[in-house]
């Protein structure tokens, strides 16, 4: 828990660090206000690192944070399961444009069951269970696809031009 | 009577069968979202913002409050029901909830819950109409520095009284401040950290923050974490209360109703306070003190309940009056609002008074409809709770791409709601409080824009947020808000000795 609670507050002194590098960039032009865009810029960026800082001290103190409601779930990750569902949101990222959002949504969701179904210990990578998945996959992307185009107006893209797939 | 004929007015509007049946919608789909695990009010309206691009106003602010409403009256089935918490204000109605079902009284508890969330709300649905023009009124006359000041104490509020630690609620809120900071500067126009990437010159999405800090980084979280936690499920009985139970939960109600209306009326954030507030009355109350935790006792399940429905109604005045969002939820109305070019405010009553009033009048339709999807129809609610987990969120994630790339089509705000999934993952495991992100986001350029035209009121001068009364009154109790709760309890402790 040491290391990754000094890994966290580690990010976001980073991420301060960042915010600071940003805000070196944005000219002040004050005005008449006295404070200008750069202002709010570099008080998020000091008041991040501060935190980050605080953070990272009592990460390495004897109690690690303070005040912490214990995690729910299990002690450590299910790592196996994870890969699965980051890979189904990134496929669906990489190849919503060009295979359209039924298949690429219904692609997503069978990756998806298959991470949580490992995290039970029941993955099933047989060629059944993958047929079957993808058709309720079909059965929830599809309807949700007709009805934001064809009754929303709203522009998801397709693999025909048809609006229906 | 000015109010009694807007009111009129917005019932004729809220009544036309297209808005009532998007009330329908609204509630509807807000029950589902609170029965189901894994997705709650503020993901629902965030995922469906995209509608706004449509839909006119009226009809998707009824909807949007019909889900936020919805969401409250189904998050206590499955508090009752199953053994696991879902919503943060449910937790204490499960307590007793929880004993109950398991002593053959599930019925009994739904039933008092459902009642007591439409008698709460109902009330403060009456004290948000007579009140929220008042509030408006006096409103109208406040400047920069006073709304600059409000903000800032809604900032420092939803970032250390909601979580434990006011470190890691600061930490959230800058986490979001800076997000609210990405794209072009309303004053100067001048682009901030954008790095060159035409999609972050218009800045985040609301929708992408939401979706990913709560859809996305729950999902991963269930799948890391959660897989192997079995969930178990209490024996539905039937939905009735007799005479002494509904003796028992009237008190209950209206005294909770008058609990948790002011705390949702300020900006403290959530309903957590509120609902534990009631508990502890009920439990100090109550004749019948042995069934505390031991069977369940009914005013334990009543009280919260209505606090936590008074208190969510109650949040309407500071978003509607003030512009300024209390919770997750109506942080993500106010995105809703902003993408049709409203800002809420005291101007709304005058600006877009046929709006506001409509859907003060959903709000009384909508409590009944609830009621009425809620009480007869709890057993087809209760099925829900049998959708296995992995098609569940799976199923989610479809919708969490709807939302997402139907606002802005771009595949870019795909991989950027998984970054921001990560972020959620990592904020949830170290319980870092998410409001602060949201809050701080949709807040942010708001609060920016006030402090640089008061500064250019005061002249470049610091003190124009002193010299102002109002301002000053406001910047005391901020500082208060931070203080008190550190330094009360040693002062208290020492007058002991």
């Amino acid at each position: 828990m040491r290391a990754t609670q000094t890994a966290t507050a580690a990010g976001v002194v980073v991420l301060g660090a960042l915010l600071a590098a940003g805000a070196a960039q944005i000219p002040s032009e004050a005005g008449y206000a006295g404070v200008g865009p750069n202002f709010l810029p570099w008080l998020v960026a000091l008041a991040t690192l501060a935190c980050g800082a605080l953070l990272l001290w009592q990460a390495r103190s004897d109690g690690g944070f303070r005040e912490m409601e214990a995690p729910s779930g299990a002690e450590r990750g299910h790592w196996p399961g994870f890969i699965w569902v980051s890979a189904g949101i990134l496929a669906n990222a990489a190849l919503i444009t060009t295979i359209g959002f039924v298949l690429s949504c219904t692609l997503c969701f069978v990756l998806a069951v298959r991470g949580f179904k490992s995290a039970e210990g029941l993955l099933d990578l047989g060629a059944k269970a993958w047929i079957t998945d993808a058709a309720i996959g079909f059965a929830i992307a599809a309807p949700v696809y007709w009805m934001f185009t064809k009754l929303l107006a709203i522009n998801l893209p397709g693999l025909t031009g048809s609006g229906w797939l | 009577m000015d109010t009694w004929n807007a009111l009129l007015q917005g019932f004729a509007t809220a009544g036309t069968p297209v808005n009532l049946l998007w009330a329908l919608l609204g509630c509807t789909v807000g029950t589902a979202v609170g029965v189901l695990p894994g997705i709650g009010p503020a993901t629902a309206v965030a995922m469906l913002l995209p509608i706004t691009l449509q839909v006119e106003p009226t009809a998707s602010m009824i909807f949007f409050a019909g889900i936020y409403y919805g969401a409250m009256y189904g998050g206590s089935t499955t508090s009752i029901l199953l053994n696991t918490p879902g919503e943060a204000g449910s937790m204490v109605t499960a307590m007793e909830g929880n004993k109950m079902a398991r002593n053959g009284r599930a019925g009994a508890a739904l039933a008092t819950a459902a009642i007591g969330s439409f008698v709460a709300g109902t009330i403060a649905t009456v004290l948000v109409t007579f009140f929220a023009p008042l509030v408006a009124r006096y409103a109208v006359k406040l400047g920069p520095p006073e709304y600059f000041m409000l903000m800032l104490f809604a900032f420092v509020a939803v970032s250390s009284v909601l979580g434990k630690s006011t470190l890691r609620g600061l930490t959230a809120l800058f986490i979001g401040l800076a997000m609210g900071l990405v794209g072009i500067d309303q004053i100067t126009a001048q682009a901030r950290y954008t790095m060159g990437v035409a999609e972050l010159t218009d800045g985040l999405e609301v929708v992408l923050v939401a979706v990913g800090l709560f859809a996305v980084a729950e999902a991963l979280y269930a799948v890391l974490y959660e897989g192997r936690s079995k969930e178990t499920s209490n024996r539905m009985s039937k939905v009735h209360m007799t005479a002494a139970e509904w003796r028992r939960s009237w008190p209950a109600w209206l005294r909770a109703t008058f609990i948790g209306f002011p705390f949702g009326t300020i900006p403290a954030g959530g309903s957590e306070i509120p609902t534990f507030l009631s508990y502890a009355t009920e439990k100090k109350l109550s004749k019948h003190k042995h069934e505390f935790g031991s069977t369940g006792a009914i005013e334990g399940v009543a009280g919260p309940e209505a606090a936590n429905n008074a208190a969510i109604t109650a949040t309407l005045i500071p978003l509607l009056t003030l512009g300024i969002p209390t919770s997750n939820t109506t942080a993500i109305l106010l995105g809703a609002f902003q993408n049709y070019g409203i800002q809420p405010g005291p101007q709304l009553f005058d600006t877009n008074a046929a709006l506001v009033w409509a859907l003060i009048a959903s709000l009384y339709i909508g409590n009944v409809m609830l009621l009425i999807l809620n009480l007869p129809l709890v057993g087809l609610w209760v099925k829900l709770l049998r959708i296995p987990k992995a098609p569940l969120y799976a199923g989610i994630l479809i919708f969490a791409t709807v939302g997402v790339y139907g606002m802005r089509q771009s595949a870019f705000d795909l991989l950027l709601l998984y970054a921001i999934g990560l972020l959620g993952l990592v904020m949830r495991r170290f319980d870092f409080p998410t409001a602060p992100v949201v809050v701080g986001m949709i807040l942010g350029p708001l609060a920016e824009a006030h402090m640089r035209n008061a500064m250019s009121i005061g002249e470049g001068r610091w003190s124009v947020f002193v010299d102002r009364p109002v301002s000053l009154v406001l910047l005391v109790a901020i500082v208060a808000v931070l203080v008190l709760p550190r330094v009360l309890p040693r002062l208290l402790q020492r007058r002991s000795r």
